[in-house]
């Protein structure tokens, strides 16, 4: 054995140890939420579940608050990516394509999102929405959600968008295609994988949205977030740990599905000029 | 004739261009109208509320408060040492991991690569109900200690939990800002850098940080910001006494409907983060301009 590692060399024991350290620290809470997902029966001090089973599901899909805070979650992020595929893909073709007065000032003022702290900035959200009769009410809640995405949203489809060549659209206009036609079958299509991250990410970002929400929601919108805040108190580890498999598979397919879009750069093209 | 035709060219440019910032404006207003009501209205309306008094009149009584209770003076300086020390753990270890990963190959590096943003989408009470069941009291890895004896010390309901946490979320992030970053760095430049004999840590201080600085700026920015607005994570593992500024300010709404005073803190928090926002925004808009 200590043979092997002599021969295996000090760098690569170094980074093993590193990796290994990274893996537990990353994936240790997750696998440790799984594990008591499915244990029935788990006393201190056992390393592992003395009996497994699915009792605990049947537990928590059997509380309708639960289910019903499912339906809720899947509406409320429905919505929001609507809303903000509507508002944004829009403002994100004229930054890319158009010249009109202001247009570098609106385009940053998006940053303005990211530059100030976010629970400072609900707290002020929830301080006007309370004048104004926004508290504890499904626009109030959309408009929270929105914020975090508004950025991304825009400024993912407008580095797609200006990734377009234009040359492409204009051969298209030079044979006589109309402008709609050209946006709809070229310009369009080779933006899509931008627009698709973002709707995604936008999707996502709503489905997990929980501070916001418990600040302008409370009491009658309690969405798969806010409900976890209660189960963890209220409930024994492994009903929380099930919720918590729940809450998160949605991701976990979206993931899956769109693997090969979601990459490092384009993700970072919706925080920062590149 | 001629004179005629140039003028109607020049009047129908003039009107295509028109039309164009008409529709281009037309575009952007619905998402900036959202902008104005979630974001810059609210900043301004907390601003002006907080800095009305219990007697109706206008000063600074709401910001005294928070310099001369012994509570909140607490939670200030608990929130700016959790932030310091989260931030440069952050940014030692991403800024290692990104290099790590830019300039190694192997099976090792890729599988790093594929899965180091997976925390990115974990739902962030889902990561914190985890860490809890991990590291708590009894919690699985106290349990795993115990087998070779080792006792575990208190780390939920405590400083180390808050900072645990904010490292989880913080450091896929922070890593996949710096990587886009250094992957943008031609290797030529690095390859040619070694072929002269410059050593690493020259490498690193003159070539890699050099062109990656703006990015690590930007990555302090949202580490320092994300930290101090945080709330799902020191809400659930934090303790009583003190709290974190986001926790703090919920409290002062929520439980104690105490409007001004929570506009307060929110607006104290946007000053502390006030040097690094305005950098921000403004090295975007220098960036942008070189791109023009």
């Amino acid at each position: 054995m200590l043979w092997y590692w002599k021969h295996v060399g000090r760098r690569r024991i170094i980074e093993f140890a590193l990796l290994t350290v990274f893996a537990i620290f990353f994936a240790g809470p997750l696998v440790n939420l799984l594990v008591l997902a499915f244990s029935e029966k788990w006393n201190y001090p056992n390393v592992l579940p003395q009996q497994w089973g699915f009792k605990w599901w049947t537990f928590v899909l059997a509380k309708d608050d639960i289910v019903s805070s499912i339906s809720l979650s899947f509406l409320i992020a429905t919505l929001v990516t609507v809303l903000s595929i509507v508002v944004c893909i829009p403002a994100a073709y004229a930054f890319a394509r158009l010249q009109f007065p202001l247009k570098r000032m609106f385009l940053f003022s998006f940053l303005l999102t990211n530059a100030f702290p976010k629970m400072g900035l609900y707290v002020s959200i929830a301080v006007l929405f309370y004048k104004i009769g926004l508290m504890n009410t499904l626009l109030g809640v959309v408009l929270i959600h929105m914020i975090n995405v508004l950025m991304f949203m825009t400024w993912i489809p407008t580095a797609a968008f200006r990734n377009v060549h234009r040359a492409q659209e204009e051969s298209a206009r030079d044979v006589g295609a109309s402008p709609f036609k050209v946006f709809r079958s070229i310009t369009l299509p080779m933006a899509m994988p931008g627009i698709v991250v973002a709707s995604i990410f936008t999707f996502l970002n709503s489905l997990d949205e929980a501070q916001g929400t418990f600040l302008v929601g409370i009491p009658d919108y309690k969405t798969m977030p806010i409900v976890m805040y209660s189960i963890i108190s209220d409930f024994p580890s492994s009903a929380g740990a099930v919720f918590s498999i729940i809450l998160t598979l949605p991701t976990i397919i979206l993931l899956v599905a769109a693997q090969r879009l979601v990459s490092a750069d384009v993700l970072a093209s919706g925080f920062q000029m590149k | 004739m001629n004179a005629v035709s140039t003028r109607k060219a020049a009047g129908k440019t003039w009107s295509k261009e028109t039309r164009q910032s008409m529709l281009g404006l037309a575009m952007v207003l619905p998402s900036f109208a959202i902008l104005l009501l979630t974001v810059i209205i609210p900043i301004f309306q907390s601003f002006i509320m907080s800095l009305t008094n219990d007697s109706g009149g206008y000063d600074l009584s709401r910001y005294a408060y928070l310099f001369t209770d012994k509570g909140m003076r607490g939670n200030i300086l608990f929130t700016l040492r959790v932030t310091a020390i989260t931030c440069m753990l952050v940014l030692l270890v991403s800024y290692s991991l990104a290099i790590y990963m830019r300039f190694n190959q192997g099976p090792v590096v890729d599988l790093i690569r594929r899965t180091y943003m997976i925390p990115l989408f974990i739902p962030g009470v889902i990561a914190t109900y985890g860490l809890i069941n991990l590291l708590g009291n009894h919690g699985w890895l106290s349990r795993m200690l115990e087998v070779i004896g080792v006792e575990l010390p208190r780390i939920i309901f405590d400083e180390k939990g808050i900072i645990i946490a904010n490292l989880w979320f913080n450091i896929p992030f922070t890593t996949m800002l710096l990587s886009s970053a250094l992957s943008a760095i031609p290797s030529s430049v690095i390859e040619s850098a070694k072929d002269v004999g410059v050593g690493r840590l020259t490498l690193f201080t003159k070539f890699i940080f050099p062109l990656s600085y703006k990015t690590f700026l930007v990555a302090v920015t949202f580490v320092f910001m994300g930290v101090i607005g945080s709330f799902t994570a020191p809400f659930l593992i934090g303790a009583n006494s003190p709290q974190m500024l986001g926790v703090s300010m919920q409290q002062v709404f929520s439980v104690f409907q105490e409007r001004e005073q929570a506009a307060a803190i929110a607006f104290f928090s946007f000053l502390l983060c006030s040097v690094l926002g305005a950098f921000y925004i403004r090295s975007m808009a220098v960036e942008e301009k070189d791109k023009i």
